[in-house]
């Protein structure tokens, strides 16, 4: 049973870094993005979705605590400073989106949004890196694969859904970053090696990474299909976290708290496996119908017909 | 300070904060509800700039509600681990719950609400702004459920010093839930009405938007003639359905240190250290008579029949009671005498009530602050009462991230709220009459 729901905080936490993950990635984009509009048009996009997407958060820490209380109760305090200053800047942008989009024009707002994204996906790679724990600048450098990575979803959302110039920059920037967020990626690995000691881990490490190279390829690839770098990625980070986990299975986080040391009692895992369990396919729904409500390329004159001047 | 203190103070802060916006957001999100239905029935465009209007004051408070929660989930594990860990098979799951049932239909459907105006058919509007009203009062229910269960706790054992549950029925639905989340959800819903009733009546002390105001304003104050009355009753039970079970709590909302007082006091500062009241102003005999006893002879109990160890800080719950009672009274006299000018006909025209409103519009969330300060402040020195101590839920932590989180809270939470209340002003101050907007017009 354990086990069921370990696999379960595992989709939280492969649907919180690709949804949040485009949306802080596009946040980040605002600060090096040049023209007012494309920026303001770009906040918009998140402003849709974002709550959607950090819910995926909650969830990952709430079914952290509900199913293995004592590593909730323990992982949270060691990474205790990466943590809130991820939950300062959550608060700034969530703040700031709004402000921007419900009475712009908002520049200082919409720089509070960038620089807080920037700084939520920072904290969050500290955060992860606590895990094995390890500081110092192999924090930094998870740090910088995951600012990178986000970016590169971010760009790579924003050439999906967006029409001409400011697609044609996502569509060159989001190459840039996927190349970088690849290279910090492996200097990770490099650096802090996974302990792949039997050989059916082995496989199953290497098969994982050959999966995450082949996204990354596709997200490469010129074609008239602007949602293809998205799947590529979205492949390419799923195949890579999912990796991570095999490689330290049953571990939660070093030195020694295990999946069996740290789990709920039954009565807890059996009302979470059916109450929440069956909930997952409503919640996946939800999160479709909130981006299938706005689905296609945002309307070029999206600005000019913001909402609340919209007429019926 | 110790480092209990400061977590205390931390998590003081981040809750009260964050109970700030549910206390407008949960009713203005039923009250768009409503209007949108109205405009889709009817086609007046004085519903439709209802809800604009107030959709406009909506979406940043619920943002801020958001990010906010967002806070307290994590502060039980950063903050308090020993509570997330010992009670996790309990609490966790109730929350889960929460996040499944009611934060994912909220946040799914939000999007639409804010920014489907215009981009989606008029059902689908509808549709979505009725789960997000849908989605705020599961989010309430599941959230005092777990609460309630701190203050009575049921259905459960202690193993290794663990909660594990035994009947979840009983942990769920526990005696004091049953009143506790009436009281809650009629408290939001009042909140939010004086909030609206005070906006509202800006609009008439200036003669301005009137069709819009005077609507907003009779909704509004109709809806608090017919709860407050409820709430009152509601509350006289929520306090039958805790009270008994945490006499420490009855004691200190009371203001007596020791028992034998039969009257009611009405004012006093309580010193803990000294255990008296420095100032104290009793009524004679009120205190006998509100336990049914007119003949001026059954005693209030005094905090003297609690063990010292097991006191909780009398100030908080004495003061945090006055502000919930006095804002009751507050409340049911204006909504009572609002119902009169409206039969009267004088609804529209009496400026002095008018300006009187604009001055009530906090008064319900000061309520409901002073309600939550009661109830958890009372039951002190237990997180969960009479199972497990504050100060043995405590993570530890260094000194230096503490005094960081704190001082980092505090500051952000003032720009917040200064920001969430400068944009409100500036959205009252250019108002309702241009969200109509020709096409390509922002509202301002
Ligand atoms: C009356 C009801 C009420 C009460 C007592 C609380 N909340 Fe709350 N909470 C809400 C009513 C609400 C709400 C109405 O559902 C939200 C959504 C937007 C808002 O303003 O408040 C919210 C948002 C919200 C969120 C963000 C949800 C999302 O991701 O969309 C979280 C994580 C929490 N809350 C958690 C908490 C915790 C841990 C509480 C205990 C101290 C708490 N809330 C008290
Ligand atoms: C399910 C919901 C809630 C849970 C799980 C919860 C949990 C806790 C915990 C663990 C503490 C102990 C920490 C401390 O002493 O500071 C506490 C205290 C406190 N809570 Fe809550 N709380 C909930 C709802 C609320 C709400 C909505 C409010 C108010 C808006 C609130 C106000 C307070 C206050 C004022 C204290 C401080 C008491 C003191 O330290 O003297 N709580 N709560
Ligand atoms: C005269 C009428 C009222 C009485 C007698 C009353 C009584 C009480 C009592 C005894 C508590 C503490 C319960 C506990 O320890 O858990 C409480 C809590 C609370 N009250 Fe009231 N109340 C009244 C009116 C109101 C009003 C008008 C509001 C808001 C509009 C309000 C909002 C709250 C809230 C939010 C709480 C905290 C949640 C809870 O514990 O249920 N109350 N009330």
């Amino acid at each position: 049973m354990s086990t069921i729901w370990f696999l379960l905080i595992l989709l939280c936490l492969l649907m919180y870094v690709v949804l949040d993950g485009y949306d802080l990635g596009i946040g980040i984009a605002t600060l090096v993005e040049p023209d007012a509009s494309h920026r303001h048009e770009m906040l918009e996009q998140v402003a849709q979705a974002w709550d959607g997407n950090e819910t995926w958060l909650v969830l990952l820490g709430v079914s952290l605590w509900a199913g293995f209380p004592t590593a909730f109760g323990t992982i949270l305090p060691h990474a205790y400073l990466p943590v809130i200053v991820m939950l300062f800047a959550l608060i700034v942008r969530g703040v700031s989106v709004e402000l921007a989009s419900q009475a712009p024009p908002a520049p200082r707002w919409e720089r509070a949004f960038g620089i807080a994204s920037l700084i939520a996906a920072l904290a969050q790679g500290v955060a992860a890196s606590t895990l094995i724990g390890a500081i110092g600048w192999f924090s930094a450098l998870v740090a910088v694969t995951v600012g990178c990575g986000y970016l590169a979803l971010g760009y790579a959302y924003a050439q999906w859904k967006t029409t001409g110039e400011l697609r044609a920059r996502a569509a060159h920037r989001g190459r840039v970053s996927t190349v970088l967020a690849s290279i910090a990626a492996v200097a990770c690995l490099l650096a802090a090696p996974p302990n792949l000691h039997t050989p059916a881990r082995l496989i199953a490490f290497a098969g994982l990474l050959l999966f995450a190279v082949a996204g990354v390829v596709m997200s490469m690839i010129t074609s008239p299909y602007d949602g293809l770098p998205l799947a590529g990625l979205v492949t390419a980070v799923v195949a890579l976290v999912i990796a991570l986990v095999v490689a330290r299975y049953p571990l939660l986080a070093s030195p020694d708290l295990t999946i069996a040391k740290t789990a709920a009692p039954s009565g807890t895992l059996t009302f979470l496996a059916v109450g929440i369990g069956l909930n997952v396919p409503l919640i996946l729904f939800y999160n479709w119908f909130a981006h299938h409500a706005f689905r296609g390329k945002a309307p070029a004159n999206h600005l000019a017909n913001g909402r609340t001047g919209a007429t019926q | 300070m110790s480092l209990l203190d400061l977590s205390r103070w931390q998590f003081v802060i981040t809750v009260m904060f964050h109970m700030t916006f549910p206390a407008i957001t949960v009713g203005l999100s039923i009250l768009l509800s409503i209007l949108y239905g109205m405009y889709w029935r009817t086609r007046k465009a004085v519903y439709l700039q209802m809800f604009r209007f107030w959709r406009r004051i909506f979406a940043v408070g619920f943002a801020i509600g958001v990010v906010a929660g967002i806070v307290i989930t994590f502060e039980m594990g950063l903050n308090w681990g020993g509570y997330a860990a010992k009670t996790g098979p309990i609490i966790g799951p109730i929350i889960g719950m929460e996040v499944v049932t009611a934060f994912f239909v909220e946040a799914g459907f939000i999007g639409v609400l804010l920014y489907g105006d215009g981009r989606v058919r008029h059902a689908t509007m509808f549709a979505s702004s009725v789960m997000v009203s849908i989605g705020t009062i599961l989010s309430s229910t599941w959230i005092i459920a777990a609460n309630s269960w701190m203050q009575t706790p049921a259905g459960f054992v202690v193993r290794d010093g663990r909660f594990e549950p035994t009947d979840w029925l009983d942990a769920i639905v526990n005696r004091s839930f049953v009143w506790r989340w009436p009281h809650m959800v009629l408290a939001v819903l009042i909140s939010a009405a004086f909030f609206v009733a005070g906006i509202g009546a800006y609009y008439l002390v200036k003669a301005r938007a009137l069709p819009f105001a005077r609507r907003s304003v009779s909704i509004a104050l109709g809806v608090a003639a017919m709860l407050v009355p409820v709430q009152i009753f509601v509350g006289d039970h929520t306090a039958g359905a805790v009270l008994p079970y945490q006499l420490s709590k009855l004691e200190a909302l009371e203001g007596n240190w020791t028992n034998g007082n039969t009257g009611f006091v009405l004012f006093a500062i309580p010193d803990q250290q000294a255990q008296r009241n420095l100032a104290e102003l009793d009524i004679p005999c009120l205190g006998s008579a509100i336990n049914k006893d007119l003949t001026c002879k059954t005693a209030v109990p005094g905090l003297d029949l609690t063990p010292k160890a097991d006191r909780p800080d009398m100030a908080a719950v004495f003061w945090g009671f006055r502000v919930m009672f006095l804002a009751a009274l507050l409340m049911f006299g204006t909504a009572f005498y609002a119902t009169i000018l409206r039969f009267r006909r004088k609804l529209w025209t009496s400026r002095r009530f008018h300006r009187f409103l604009l001055w009530t519009t906090p008064v319900g969330v000061l309520a409901i602050l002073g309600g939550w300060a009661t109830a958890e402040t009372g039951r002190q020195p237990w997180v969960v009462f009479g199972q497990l101590r504050t100060a043995d839920a405590v993570s530890h932590l260094a000194p230096g991230e503490l005094v960081f989180s704190v001082v980092g809270f505090s500051l952000l939470y003032l720009v917040m709220l200064i920001a969430y209340v400068a944009y409100i002003i500036r959205t009252v101050r250019i108002g309702p009459e241009h969200v109509l907007g020709l096409a390509g017009g922002r509202a301002n």
